[in-house]
């Protein structure tokens, strides 16, 4: 059954699920229903690492236009906003992640999906994302080392 | 003759925060004692109209000035500026503490940073020869740490007073003298002789210690407020900011500089046209992001990484656009999008590229 795509990140393998969509932020988006369900892919997770705060700054049933900002997340190692994948419908945030949102780095395509959402855009296969990944990693790298060095 | 004084303001904070309000007096109170300061309270000076008796009285101060502020240094001193309280930039030794996450003791970086060569930059004009010094207070929690650097400030400009005093060539009538040391009474409160205060003065009279009282009245007189101030040690006269903003907030002087004309046609919140600036020369003292408001280095330094970029957040000018299309719709106008005031980027690149640009460059391929 595992047509599962993976991306090598360093010695880090990224596994990517052949069963959901993607965009290009960084996020998984599954069909259930008439919508989606939402997470961070390993390559976020791998880049994040233990997340230990998860905050949103809209409420539920919102409706996001692309790329507006719509919460933050924190972990040992970084910090970021978060935004949105596409113009859409927010309609309900994972409640349990908000206690403990460690289900993030424990099952990050599954329990630990952070919003439902309704979007009729355009998103990416497993193998358009891989791409994706694939053509940013320099890039991604250096960042991370230019910050570091700074 | 009387040694000259320099003239410390305390710029209050706009709200009541009683901590705040304790920083302040502590520092007035201890200031009032001390024989070469002169100490005046203003309300925030962000918030000062060009007429507010506040203003007006720092427009009277001729001498050297200290001022202190919920602001940072930078907008602090272009607020003066853009009012016509103008002098050149004294140097402050007070530095932001280290981070808390700042675990290299060697203060690597952490000295006096040298001013940027910014050869294109308009500079500041028609300065007088005194210096202003802007202290931020948010910096410290110790009152004693600004009266230590207010002393020694006054020991290293009263050095240059005897030049000052040579220049004047002449001795002041005594009426004179006093006007200068003194300028508050003079200016705030011509009608003191009749027992009868300035109105909404912000000042106490002179010898009497500021009290919260005199705060709380102050603050009557004054309402929030929202505009853009010009940095102009920085800003390069392009007019991206006069094409971008479509609320008529900018204009240009008799001789093409830019200046921002009209500035309550503002929007609050809104600070796109400082996002489309392309010299980070456009300061909203009230934007929550350190590197709008004014902050020297323009970026917020912590030992995390930001991945905002990766997880998809806008460029500057992505939001800016957004901003303005928001503050359109709220006036009832067409949202116009990427169709009006766009930079155009400029082509001359003085700077060699280096690693950074690679870096940015790269970001933006990503596409995100």
């Amino acid at each position: 059954m595992n047509d599962d795509l993976e991306f090598l990140m360093g010695k880090y393998v990224a596994r990517i699920p052949a069963d959901r969509v993607y965009a290009a932020n960084h996020l998984w988006l599954k069909r259930e229903g008439d919508l989606y369900r939402v997470g961070f892919t390993a390559y976020s997770v791998r880049l994040l690492q233990d997340v230990y705060f998860l905050s949103w700054s809209l409420d539920p049933q919102t409706r996001v236009r692309f790329k507006q900002e719509i919460g933050e997340v924190e972990s040992s190692k970084a910090v970021s906003s978060l935004y949105a994948p596409c113009d859409g419908l927010v309609t309900i945030f994972n409640e349990k992640l908000l206690n403990d949102p460690s289900l993030i780095n424990t099952d990050n395509y599954g329990a630990g999906w952070l919003y439902e959402f309704e979007t009729n855009a355009d998103l990416l296969s497993p193998s358009q994302y891989v791409d994706v990944l694939a053509a940013g990693w320099e890039k991604t790298q250096q960042m991370i080392k230019g910050q570091m060095n700074e | 003759m009387a040694a000259k004084k320099i003239t410390v303001i305390i710029s209050q904070s706009p709200g009541k925060n009683p901590v705040k309000r304790d920083l302040e007096e502590t520092i007035a109170a201890a200031l009032l004692l001390e024989p070469s300061v002169d100490v005046s309270l203003v309300p925030h000076l962000y918030d000062l109209t060009s007429d507010h008796s506040g203003m007006l009285f720092l427009k009277s101060v001729r001498g050297d000035i200290v001022l202190l502020s919920w602001l940072f240094p930078r907008a602090a001193r272009w607020i003066l500026d853009r009012n016509f309280v103008k002098g050149h930039a004294g140097v402050s030794l007070l530095k932001p503490p280290p981070s808390d996450d700042d675990d290299d003791g060697e203060d690597g970086d952490g000295g006096v940073p040298e001013p940027e060569d910014r050869p294109n930059a308009l500079g500041g004009w028609d300065l007088p020869n005194r210096k202003i010094y802007c202290l931020d207070l948010r910096d410290h929690t110790n009152a004693n740490v600004y009266l230590d650097e207010i002393r020694r400030i006054a020991r290293e400009t009263s050095v240059e007073t005897v030049e000052l005093l040579g220049w004047i060539n002449g001795t002041p009538a005594p009426q004179q003298l006093e006007r200068y040391l003194n300028p508050v009474d003079f200016l705030l409160n011509p009608a003191a002789k009749n027992g009868n205060p300035a109105n909404g003065a912000s000042l106490p009279p002179s010898g009497s210690p500021p009290t919260a009282n005199d705060a709380a009245n102050a603050a009557e007189t004054t309402r929030r407020r929202w505009y853009p101030v010009i940095d102009y040690s920085r800003c390069t006269n392009c007019m991206e900011c006069i094409d971008f903003c479509l609320f008529g907030v900018y204009g240009i002087d008799s001789v093409d500089r830019i200046l921002v004309e009209q500035q309550d046609n503002c929007k609050k919140g809104c600070p796109a046209c400082s996002r489309v600036c392309p010299e980070n020369a456009i300061i909203f003292p009230e934007h929550k992001a350190p590197e709008i408001a004014g902050s020297e280095t323009g970026t917020v330094t912590g030992l995390k990484i930001d991945l905002s970029k990766l997880f998809g957040a806008p460029s500057a000018l992505e939001q800016a656009v957004l901003e303005r299309d928001t503050e359109l719709v709220a006036d009832g106008r067409d949202a116009v999008g990427m169709a009006v005031g766009i930079p155009k980027r400029r082509t001359q690149t003085p700077q060699p590229r280096d690693a950074l640009d690679d870096l940015m460059d790269g970001l933006d391929k990503l596409e995100l």
